[in-house]
């Protein structure tokens, strides 16, 4: 196993610059999710890493040694790619057998190795046959066990599941995800979707335009974004934003929101002392699933109240659409509670849940209510 | 009302035939009304002369009296000419030096074009320009260059180095290789942009996958490479075969004084069958050989197609 270490990696393709001096390191047996959307410049880093592209400045250390000049296959890293990389004229076995092309084994060994590594992935019965002859799902795993018959000091994977159909998606990152805690080998894993982040990853790392914005453990990015790209990148549905302005009322400091006349007193130190006469501008944010559907909020709790739009039934769970004022924020009621669109609704969230961003920087504003022991 | 009430409309469009066809029928009587133009154009003008080339084979026909039934006569006729011996293992060279040595070139261009950025659609072009000039055009510039001394250029390289001049088109010898010269430079052009595009077709990530794994660049070109071309490779065998077995306008005109020679030791299959039947009249001679011709180009056709096409 191995650590990984990049220092202000930076990468120039002619006048663009797609990765702009990020600093990380990965520790012995981690799982890191590099995610953003596309153009972000997570792969990109990941194939410096693998050192299928040269690094225009900055240091990548595997193990503490500076790999910049060396080749990939001097890495001791394996890689598996999106479009499985797997070859369509030899057998599975044969496909598997190539991570072991430089090892200098004798033959029955490298024979013992693939078979062993197909037992693991539950491919024996598929070593004779060709790629052709695989599902999606199967093809994924013999790029896996290419990756693995080598015993490699770290894996990389570039968006490895974005070829599969949902249902297979979510078993592969089960599979995988049960891998890394069988091997607990050094992973570096691409993607754009934060589900698959969320659901992966021990650390994931939101990356925009080829800068890190934000590290942290996936219950972390959750609770604490930094800022509104994050908080909105990760989390499903997104969450909701609501443009107001910090403000005094009753000598009491909150936020005043631009629709309706609603007045927030979220946890006092939230705002600080920050709250002044003008008030800045903020975005006041709350998942949905932090708003929820209530006949009767209690007093001490933020309601927003409007007219259902749209109502998407999800069997656990609704989610509710609500116009308020000229927007539209979405909620959550319980599964068998199915409003009617028109009916008026309040929805209602506990203060503590609320997120608050300056709306000129997008910050967030800390939340040290929440802050993890 | 006893009858079930037909709607106007229906019963009046009943009539047509149009709509009495189903959607399908009238999709496969449109596409046979089109394909009939060139199905009867190609049967008139090539499949009916083949046909009728098989029955003037077994036939003495001169052009100038009626057509008699020989039988077999023209087959042991050609069986036991000593040229038409000549003129078979003169084609099979053609081919079999023809054919790997213009793949392996084309293939070897291709694959380092395929990695040069700098120039590479100008240089590109300027391999696939030959397959654009006329064959007659080529053929002339190339006997002149190998014109003995002091006219042909290559020989006067040859002296001026202080090395002995080569005969070429005129040793028996050294002939044939050089009517392949041309031959072979001028098929090129194609054979780069076929592979070309083959090898743009095959995924970088698996050239990724490799280097990751380790394969040295000789070991990519073997064991991805070269595997993964094979349906460009058959394509490009078969129908470089094929050209090589007709080879005619580059034997014609690098030597037109005697084609075929010196002493008929150029001479392929296609321009004996010329001479047969447009210099001696001899008809049915000529329809043997084409009927042998054909047998040999659909045997080599299919043979190859049965060996490349091996499961991949």
């Amino acid at each position: 196993m191995a650590t990984i270490a990049l220092e202000k990696l930076v990468k120039r393709y002619g006048p663009a610059t797609i990765v702009q001096g990020i600093d990380l390191s990965v520790a012995e047996g981690e799982f890191v999710v590099l995610v953003g959307p596309s153009g972000c410049g997570k792969s990109t880093t990941l194939r410096m890493i693998a050192g299928l592209e040269d690094a225009s400045e900055g240091v990548i250390r595997i193990d503490g040694r500076v790999v910049n000049q060396v080749e990939p296959k001097g890495r001791n890293i394996a890689m598996v790619f999106q479009n499985y990389a797997i070859y369509p004229h030899v057998t599975v076995a044969e496909n598997i057998g190539f991570g072991l092309y430089t090892s200098k084994l004798p033959k029955a060994e490298k024979q013992a190795r693939i078979q062993e590594v197909a037992r693991s992935l539950g491919l024996e019965a598929l070593l004779d046959r060709r790629p052709a002859q695989l599902s999606g799902g199967q093809r994924q795993r013999v790029a896996i066990g290419r990756a693995m018959v080598r015993n490699p000091s770290a894996f990389l994977f570039d968006e490895p599941l974005s070829n599969l159909d949902a249902q297979l998606r979510g078993q592969m990152r089960i599979e995988i995800k049960r891998l890394h805690q069988k091997l607990g080998a050094t992973s570096v894993f691409v993607t754009h979707d934060q589900v698959e982040a969320m659901t992966m990853a021990d650390r994931i790392v939101v990356m925009r335009e080829g800068r890190i914005l934000q590290i942290g453990a996936p219950m972390e990015l959750y609770e604490r974004p930094v800022d509104v790209f994050t908080a909105r990148f990760i989390g499903s549905p997104t969450m909701n934003l609501l443009p107001g302005a910090l403000a005094s009322r009753d000598g009491a400091d909150g936020v005043a929101l631009e629709d309706g006349d609603a007045f927030v007193r979220p946890p006092i130190a939230l705002v600080g002392n920050r709250a002044g006469g003008g008030g800045p501008k903020v975005l006041l944010g709350v998942r949905p699933h932090d708003l929820l559907l209530k006949a009767a909020p209690d007093s001490a709790a933020f309601t927003l109240s409007g007219t259902v739009a749209v109502v998407e039934t999800l069997g656990t769970e609704t989610l509710v659409h609500v116009d308020i004022g000229r927007r539209s924020v979405v909620g959550l009621a319980p599964g068998r509670i199915v409003p009617s669109p028109g009916q008026r609704v309040t929805l209602a969230a506990d203060p503590a849940a609320l997120h608050l961003f300056d709306a000129a920087t997008e910050r967030a504003f800390p939340r040290p209510l929440l802050q993890q022991p | 009302m006893h009858e079930a009430p037909a709607t106007p409309g229906t019963e009046r469009r009943a009539g047509r035939l149009s709509d009495r066809l189903t959607l399908s029928a009238k999709r496969v009587l449109w596409a046979w009304l089109f394909l009939a133009v060139p199905v009867v154009f190609y049967g008139a003008i090539r499949f009916w002369p083949t046909a009728e080339a098989f029955w003037i084979s077994f036939t003495d026909w001169n052009l100038l009296r009626p057509a008699q039934f020989v039988g077999l006569d023209n087959y042991r006729r050609l069986l036991a000419d000593p040229l038409f011996w000549k003129v078979f293992a003169n084609t099979f060279l053609y081919l079999i030096l023809g054919t790997p040595v213009s793949l392996v070139l084309s293939f070897a261009i291709a694959y380092h074009l395929d990695r040069v950025r700098f120039l590479h659609g100008f240089l590109r072009a300027l391999y696939f320009l030959p397959f654009l000039t006329t064959a007659v055009a080529m053929a002339w510039v190339w006997r002149y260059f190998f014109q003995p001394v002091p006219i042909g250029p290559i020989n006067n390289l040859l002296a001026s180095l202080g090395l002995p001049a080569q005969p070429f088109l005129r040793s028996t010898l050294q002939a044939l290789p050089t009517i392949l010269v041309p031959a072979v430079w001028a098929g090129m052009g194609f054979q780069i942009i076929i592979f070309l595009a083959g090898l743009r077709a095959i995924p970088t990530s698996y050239y990724e996958a490799a280097r990751i794994d380790g394969l040295s660049e000789r070991a990519i070109l073997w064991r991805i490479t070269l595997p993964l071309l094979k349906p460009t490779l058959v394509f490009l065998v078969v129908f470089a075969s094929i050209g090589f077995l007709r080879i005619f306008d580059y034997v014609y005109n690098m030597n037109t004084n005697d084609p075929g020679g010196p002493l008929d030791s150029t001479k392929p299959l296609v321009i004996m069958i010329y001479q047969t039947a447009f210099k001696s009249y001899d008809v049915g001679y000529a329809s043997a050989q084409t009927v042998v011709l054909f047998l040999i180009l659909l045997a080599i056709s299919l043979l190859q197609l049965r060996l490349m096409r091996q499961p991949t």
